[in-house]
């Protein structure tokens, strides 16, 4: 099998790549091993955690990708992703030049620059200020904290209401002690949802917002916007427990549309090892299909938990092409004692050439990219820049391919 | 004594972990009126930081006969009075080629003179027996340890002593003792949740506050001279052993691993430790590697099991000489009347010993009591089980209680025995698993906040294992803490109690967090301080 790129990994980074490459013409394959970063996604992609998110650019590591991109193209690329998710069929919310807030589950405002189309998007704080507001939950479903997001909002100055459904539908799924997750009650609710829209309409008295778990449209995305239709206050789809039910419908939403577009997807298969030589590389091999080559490769096999990158006692690496990896020496260095302080070990990643070719033995591959959270140096919980990274230098580095 | 006042009891016993949990037991059992006093929860000190391992006595039948002698003999009662909180496995002590084999033969007659039986097997027969053991061995000898959980045997000596009366405060601490002359007459205490301030009123107070006791002591003017040692321990994500693996050698570092439910332990070290840091003891790296180098020794699997997390007690052994590591101590039970050591009346200190010998010490610091205030009852503790250990094989009780148990249901009755009787598991929203990874139950959950002094999300999980399992808490805290703020109706304490549950967890997990479990730490990481904004809160 030959391919003009071949794309290592199959979440945000990956597939924003291939969608961009295919809109360009070129023949792509994406191998896929399963879970990415979408599975626990808030629902909303961050930028960069600051108010102007393009003016703080000249404060970041030069490390940082966005530092190498610079803000006047971060801008263009920025748009291109709205763009681009527009034309894969999801209309996110937001303006690509500005920041915005999404509520979290635990009733806080979190900076978010585009959110998937359920989530709100809040231009500042003062929106979330002073409404009544219906929580309503499904009866045994302990991944939708309740009291803690009416406690968040009533701080805002909110009062609360928690109701809680009992569905017919939910009885089969409560009678397997671990069946009250996120997917499985949102497979139910692909049904069940018109059901929930008419009992929430009944228990609504005078509040002007309802709020939801984030189990609906889980197939077929429309549905948070038809059971807005139905119920006479604003709405608002927040954040379980993983996995997220806007991400897993997102990810497969853009697998169609890379589809679409031609693009070769290899579910459930994995790289196994790479072929390489004079500082290229010239092939991969695949569980499923054996040897896939290509003139371009793109890493974009994400960070620990997607297992982008790795570690052992003393080290930090990259598994595939055991290409440098940008770390703290010792162990000791990795972490702070404190669960809530910023993680070293969260911003070590592939180290890159600015142009985000793969370095190895500070030598670049000519033809191997990183985009994503493989990519090292990018501190991405602490500045809130995850799915920005993700898809700007995916985009970016379809351009330069 | 219907008129006493409800502040004045026969006893007061300072201390929540296993010593002072059997002291109030056996006190209760004599029909006195019990007040236990402990300033944290109840096994937050060596009590819930040790192998959990139910000691043959073999460890000490070359150094130190007395303590030897004292294991089997609890070993024994054990077996019967907590069969729910103990597993029988037996354990090897092995020879490795770098260890002198002429040591098993005076291994196995201190052994035998000491009344435990040693039996020394062939080592291909040892490997079959227990296919983890390193395959290298020269030597083996079984004896009869096993494993024994520690909060589970705490927790039912503190709820037998309450089914017998006792009245049990934690998060109270002693603050100062009230005398009259040389007499000690009780305490005063500081609620460290509303900070009031109480005093209760006994003849006789008991010290059984463990590496602290050397403090409460100092307060009631005696001295002790304790030693504080350090011995950090790992626990790895499976349970690589199903039989206890010791060195046949001298005792030194990281020579015992122990299987414990679906997990193993490796330890431990031994460092003396400032007084100070006995409050905030934590797991240094080459305490670590250590571990992990000598504890692939005994099972060379160790070397590529995950380890789940690090961490340290402080054993409360009491000086006897300069030996600078505390290994040559004895772990000899220390029963002082400090109206005859030091002149003040009404106050005993039961410190020492192990918690193989928790009831020993309870039984003699319970004799002394008893003693004092001319009371002639005998001890039962030795023959009467343990609330959940009445009756039956482990396995058999879930379906004496459940016609058809459910997995919850079994794993409930794994833990609490034939108690899990009382717990509500039979309809399909009790039974909604809160913890996957240890298969606790919305049921177990709410019954202990309703009945078991749960005050946050830390007590809750030594009352039933949530968030003990391979994802430490990843999921089944929010759950938990969501359960808890509905149940008390505060949210804003149970958000506090989630940050700080997930810093506990955090402690134990960074000193080992590489491979799979930095994975899960990512994963934690973005799940609480990104999806919910809980760092923001």
């Amino acid at each position: 099998m030959e391919f003009d790129v071949m794309i290592i990994g199959g979440g945000l980074a990956g597939l924003t790549a291939g969608l961009a490459l295919q809109e360009k013409g070129k023949r792509t394959a994406i191998v896929s091993a399963g879970q990415n970063a979408l599975h626990f996604s808030s629902g909303a992609f961050g930028l960069l955690d600051r108010e102007d998110p393009f003016g703080a650019v000249a404060e970041l590591d030069e490390d940082h990708p966005y530092a190498r991109i610079g803000a006047d193209s971060l801008r263009t690329f920025a748009e291109k992703a709205k763009g681009l998710f527009a034309r894969a069929g999801i209309e996110l919310n937001g303006n690509p030049l500005g920041n915005g807030f999404r509520l979290t589950p635990q009733g806080a405002l979190k900076r978010a620059w585009l959110t998937l189309p359920e989530v709100d998007l809040f231009p500042d704080e003062a929106a979330v200020k002073g409404h009544k507001v219906l929580i309503v939950n499904l009866l045994g479903y302990l991944d939708f904290n309740t009291s803690f997001l009416a406690l968040g909002l009533e701080k805002k100055g909110c009062t609360c209401r928690v109701e809680t459904l009992r569905l017919p539908e939910m009885e089969r799924l409560r009678q397997n002690p671990s069946e009250m997750r996120s997917v499985n009650i949102a497979r139910v609710m692909d049904n069940a949802w018109v059901k929930v829209a008419g009992e929430v309409k009944s228990l609504l008295k005078d509040e002007d917002w309802v709020i939801l778990p984030q189990v609906f449209g889980l197939r077929d995305a429309t549905v948070p916007s038809q059971i807005r239709e139905t119920v006479p206050a604003r709405v608002l789809f927040v954040g379980t427990m993983p996995p997220s039910v806007p991400g897993m419908r997102t990810q497969m939403q853009l697998k169609r549309a890379y589809e679409a577009l031609g693009g070769t997807f290899l579910m459930g298969d994995e790289v196994l090892s790479a072929e390489t030589g004079e500082a290229r590389v010239r092939s991969v091999e695949t569980r499923n299909i054996g040897r896939i080559g290509a003139k371009d490769f793109i890493l974009a096999t994400g960070s620990y938990f997607s297992k982008g990158i790795a570690s052992d006692m003393n080290h930090v690496y990259e598994p595939l092409f055991a290409a440098d990896v940008i770390q703290d020496e010792g162990r000791g260095s990795w972490y702070d004692p404190n669960f809530f302080n910023p993680q070293s070990f969260l911003s070590y990643g592939v180290a890159t050439t600015p142009g985000f070719k793969v370095l190895k033995e500070g030598v670049p591959f000519e033809n191997l990219y990183a985009a994503g959270s493989v990519l090292g140096g990018c501190r991405s919980l602490a500045l809130g820049c995850g799915a920005g990274v993700a898809l700007v230098t995916a985009l970016s580095v379809a351009e330069t391919i | 004594m219907s008129n006493r006042k409800d502040n004045e009891f026969d006893v007061i016993i300072v201390g929540g972990g296993i010593t002072g949990a059997g002291t109030a037991r056996d006190c209760a059992l004599r029909g006195l009126n019990v007040l236990l006093i402990e300033r944290h929860d109840i096994a937050t000190g060596a009590t819930g930081r040790n192998h959990g391992l139910l000691h043959s006595g073999a460890r000490y039948a070359v150094t130190d006969r007395e303590s030897a002698t004292e294991c089997i003999e609890e070993n024994m009662i054990l077996r019967r009075i907590a069969r729910h909180c103990v597993d029988e496995t037996d354990g090897f002590f092995i020879t490795l080629p770098e260890d002198d084999l002429a040591y098993q033969t005076k291994f196995v007659e201190s052994c035998t003179a000491a009344g435990i039986r040693a039996e020394i097997i062939d080592p291909k027969e040892a490997i079959r027996l227990e296919p983890s053991v390193n395959p290298d061995l020269i030597g083996a000898v079984r004896v009869p340890d096993g494993s024994v959980d520690p909060f589970r045997l705490c927790a039912a000596n503190m709820l037998d002593a309450k089914l017998h009366g006792a009245k049990i405060l934690v998060y109270h601490e002693v603050i100062e003792f009230i005398k009259e002359g040389d007499t000690v007459r009780g305490v005063r205490v500081r609620d460290n949740r509303s900070r009031e301030i109480k005093d209760f009123y006994a003849p006789v107070t008991v010290n059984a506050a463990g590496i602290w006791g050397h403090h409460v002591a100092a307060l009631a003017g005696a001295n002790i001279g304790m030693f504080p040692a350090k011995g950090a321990l790992l626990i790895f994500a499976h349970r690589v052993n199903s039989i206890v693996i010791n060195r046949c050698r001298k005792p030194a570092n990281a020579d015992i691993l122990v299987p414990g439910d679906t997990v193993c332990v490796i330890g431990t070290t031994s460092t003396k430790v400032p007084f100070e840091e006995c409050d905030n003891m934590y797991v240094t790296p080459d305490e670590v590697d250590l571990l992990l180098t000598e504890g692939a020794k005994l099972a060379p699997a160790l070397a590529t099991t995950r380890i789940l997390r690090a961490y340290a007690g402080v054993r409360p052994l009491v000086s006897a000489d300069n030996d600078p590591s505390g290994r040559n101590i004895s772990r000899g039970i220390v029963c002082l009347d400090h109206e005859t050591r030091d002149g003040i009346k009404g106050f005993v200190s039961i410190t020492g010993g192990k918690l193989m010998t928790y009831r020993l010490m309870g039984e003699q610091a319970a004799d002394l009591v008893c003693k004092k205030l001319n009371i002639n009852k005998k001890c039962e503790t030795a023959v009467l089980p343990l609330p959940g250990s009445e009756g039956g094989k482990t396995e058999e009780v879930s379906k004496k209680i459940w016609s058809v148990p459910s997995a919850p249901q079994k794993a409930a009755a794994g833990r609490a025995g034939t108690r899990a009787k009382v717990i509500p598991l039979d309809n399909p929203l009790d039974q909604a698993l809160v913890c996957e990874c240890e298969e606790v139950s919305s049921g177990e959950v709410r019954y202990a906040l309703d009945h078991l002094e749960v005050d946050n999300l830390v007590d809750l999980r030594r009352r039933t294992r949530v968030g003990m399992g391979t994802c430490q808490g990843g999921l089944c805290a929010c759950r938990a803490a969501g359960m808890i703020a509905e149940a008390r109706g505060c949210a804003e304490k149970a958000e506090a109690d989630l940050k700080g549950f997930l810093n506990e967890r955090w402690k134990g997990m960074y000193p080992i967090a590489w491979g799979n479990t930095l994975r899960e730490a990512e994963y934690t990481q973005w799940v609480y301080n990104y999806v919910l904004g809980l760092n923001e809160q």
